[in-house]
């Protein structure tokens, strides 16, 4: 079981350079957001899929973040308990990129983590794959409650992504303006993204009492 | 070259003085020949034009959610005319319209809201609030925003159920708020269109409810105007 995130020296010099960025002018607007992704809840969520992977015993080489955010713990996570090889992040904001590119420099130097900015229900994420490379083997979206549903995930990406395992997460917590795609259940998650072989299905109460559902599959 | 004005009217909470009182404004303030037209869901003068139906299925009422979308049928070559100019109902024209059909064509140009902080811009791009940009004003050139229409033919079913606004949309797939240079749609300059309800250019000059009769066009937008819900203090001011 994986409960805490290694803070090694390597981790606290780049996460130290993002503190440093958003008390500076460019990214100080960004300082509410970079607390609000690094809370128990956020920590917690992220664990929850790496115990849940690990507990499926699957490998995992070469995945795929949808609106990833500043992917400040999963990198890490997946790189450090999981021996991802690489991991794409597909965001939609700039200052994201940016900050998730400090958070996680030191797999940037190395190639193993990359940010695109694209919107990823209207563009498959593969326009951004290098002709004749490797497609993903795992799809990650903790964001399901932010976007349409992911079946247009999958259909715009149908036959390019090497069948990736699905894992999803998202709420039934509809107080916010930008959770315009909460659902009831795990079941209705993933009912939404069409998965057929639901490997793992679970709810779990996070600290900030949110119900937040996962789903993993294909 | 053919100068075209349109609006546009829809439902039942704004009444026909409205547009009247536009074109009686257009009248007075342009200096060049134009046509006028306005786009609307039940035509009953010779300048109306019926807007068309299609993406009517789309629209989940109870959401609300990108409610202002018929005015997406205006970039369908609806109307006859090289030279488009939009203008919502509720605005007030200070100066001579001539300026806009003179203006640089290289990309179509809608109202960049200087009153917003670019800050808190960026911050909610991603919950799809603040947005930079306003639909109250439009210019552009036959065909050449026929792509916007496409796209939201196209993707339909998803832009109704994502963005909130026509505004929100155009902003994110129309405009880049980091590189406000390099999008499709570019912002008219400040000094050409303020608000009444929000202000005019952050955060130098930001007093509400003042008439700035040396800009050309004051707007009447505000945060709280969703579809069927308008004051009439612009009544005051015609």
């Amino acid at each position: 079981m994986v409960d805490y995130i290694k803070f090694s020296p390597d981790v606290a010099r780049d996460w130290k350079s993002v503190q440093s960025a958003v008390r500076g002018d460019t990214y100080r607007h960004c300082a509410r957001r970079v607390e609000d992704a690094s809370t128990s809840s956020q920590l917690r969520s992220k664990l929850w899929i790496i115990e849940e992977v690990s507990n499926l015993d699957i490998k995992v080489d070469r995945v795929a973040l949808l609106a990833g955010w500043y992917a400040n713990f999963i990198v890490p996570l997946l790189i450090d308990e999981l021996g991802a090889s690489f991991i794409h992040n597909f965001e939609i904001d700039q200052d994201v990129k940016q900050l998730s590119y400090k958070f996680n420099k030191r797999y940037k130097e190395e190639e193993k983590y990359k940010c695109y900015i694209v919107d990823v229900m209207f563009e498959p994420i593969w326009n951004f794959m290098k002709q004749g490379a490797s497609g993903f083997d795992l799809v990650i979206n903790t964001s399901c409650e932010h976007m349409f549903p992911m079946h247009k995930f999958l259909k715009i990406n149908r036959g390019f992504l090497d069948n990736p395992l699905y894992v999803l997460q998202s709420t039934d917590d509809d107080q916010y303006d930008d959770h315009i795609n909460c659902v009831n259940s795990p079941e209705e998650l993933a009912e939404q993204a069409n998965l057929v072989d639901v490997l793992y299905s679970g709810t779990k109460v996070l600290d900030n009492g949110m119900n937040r559902f996962m789903v993993i599959g294909k | 070259m053919t100068n075209t004005i349109l609006c546009m009217k829809w439902g039942d909470k704004y009444d026909q003085i409205y547009v009247e009182k536009l074109k009686e404004q257009c009248e007075q303030n342009c200096s060049v020949p134009f046509n006028f037209y306005c786009l609307t869901d039940k035509p009953t003068q010779p300048y109306d034009i019926q807007i068309p139906t299609t993406l009517d299925n789309y629209y989940h009422k109870k959401r609300g959610f990108f409610w202002a979308y018929r005015k997406i049928h205006m970039f369908n070559d609806l109307v006859e005319g090289n030279q488009f100019l939009f203008l919502d109902l509720d605005v007030i024209i200070h100066q001579d319209l001539k300026y806009f059909f003179d203006l640089d064509m290289e990309k179509p140009w809608i109202v960049r809201g200087w009153w917003n902080d670019l800050a808190t811009v960026k911050n909610n791009y991603s919950k799809n609030k603040s947005t930079p940009l306003n639909s109250s004003v439009i210019r552009w050139n036959k065909g050449q925003m026929k792509s916007v229409y496409n796209h939201v033919k196209k993707n339909a079913e998803i832009i109704f159920f994502t963005y909130p606004s026509l505004d929100n949309y155009m902003a994110h797939h129309w405009y880049d708020p980091w590189s406000e240079e390099e999008g499709f749609l570019q912002g008219l300059p400040k000094g050409d269109v303020y608000s009444w309800y929000k202000g005019n250019i952050h955060p130098d000059d930001m007093s509400k409810k003042v008439l700035r009769e040396d800009h050309k066009i004051c707007l009447f937008n505000n945060s709280t105007h969703t579809e069927g819900n308008y004051d009439e203090e612009i009544k005051n001011l015609w």
